[in-house]
C-alpha cells in the first residue's frame, strides 16, 4: 500500500504507480492488479498534507525485488507513505471495504 | 434501560463468553485495510481497547492490536483523537 501525494493529478499517479509496477516486474516479481481507493482523507496531517491518493497492489517478489522497491519508494518525492506486508498464505482475495469520505 | 452486557455478573453463574469475531470466520485474516472493522477495537479516545471489551481470543486480539498499528501508519486510523 502506498499514498501518492495529493498535488499530481490522477494520471501522474497513475504513472507514479506504474513505475513501481514496472521496478517489480523487472527484478522478478509479479505484480497484481493495483487498487485504486483514489483521494481521501488522512487520519491525520503528515507533512501538511491532509489527504492522499491510496493504491493498494498485491505482488510477489523476486531475489532483489523488496531492497530495490523499499529503496525507490524512499526516495521518492511523489510518495507520502508506503508499507510493504508479507500476507499470510491462508490470505483469500477479499473485496476491500468501500473507502469512505467520512473521517473522525 | 436493560443495557445487555457482557461482563460476568456479580454473584450466580458465571456468563458463558462468546466466541471471538475472528474465529467464527475460519481462517480469518485481521486486516489493517478494513479500518471500519479495526474502529471496532479502539475506544473514542483512539486506544486500543482491552480483550475484556473486545470480546477477542488471545491471538486475535494481538493481530488485531498490529493491524490497527499498521493502519495508524498508514493514517486510515488516528493515533490520537482530539487534541
Amino acid at each position: 500500500m502506498l499514498i501518492v501525494i495529493p498535488e499530481l493529478d490522477e494520471e501522474q499517479v497513475e504513472n507514479t504507480i506504474g513505475r513501481f509496477r514496472t521496478i517489480i516486474e523487472r527484478t522478478g516479481g509479479e505484480a497484481g492488479e493495483v487498487n485504486h481507493w483514489g483521494r481521501r482523507k488522512l487520519a491525520y496531517e503528515i507533512d501538511h498534507r491532509t489527504d492522499g491518493f491510496y493504491a493498494v497492489m498485491e505482488f510477489t517478489a523476486g531475489d532483489r525485488t523488496l531492497t530495490e522497491l523499499k529503496r525507490l519508494l524512499r526516495v521518492s518525492d511523489d510518495v507520502l507513505r508506503h508499507m510493504v506486508v508479507k500476507l499470510p498464505p491462508s490470505y483469500a482475495h477479499r473485496p476491500l471495504p468501500e473507502p469512505t469520505e467520512a473521517m473522525a | 434501560m436493560g443495557r445487555k452486557r457482557n461482563g460476568p455478573p456479580r454473584g450466580g453463574r458465571p456468563t458463558k463468553s462468546k466466541p471471538c469475531m475472528f474465529c467464527k470466520e475460519n481462517g480469518a485474516y485481521v486486516d489493517y485495510k478494513d479500518y471500519n472493522l479495526l474502529r471496532r477495537f479502539i475506544s473514542d479516545r483512539g486506544k486500543v481497547r482491552a480483550r475484556r471489551v473486545t470480546g477477542l481470543c488471545p491471538q486475535h486480539q494481538r493481530e488485531a492490536a498490529s493491524a490497527i498499528k499498521r493502519a495508524r501508519e498508514m493514517a486510515l486510523l488516528p493515533y490520537v483523537v482530539g487534541r
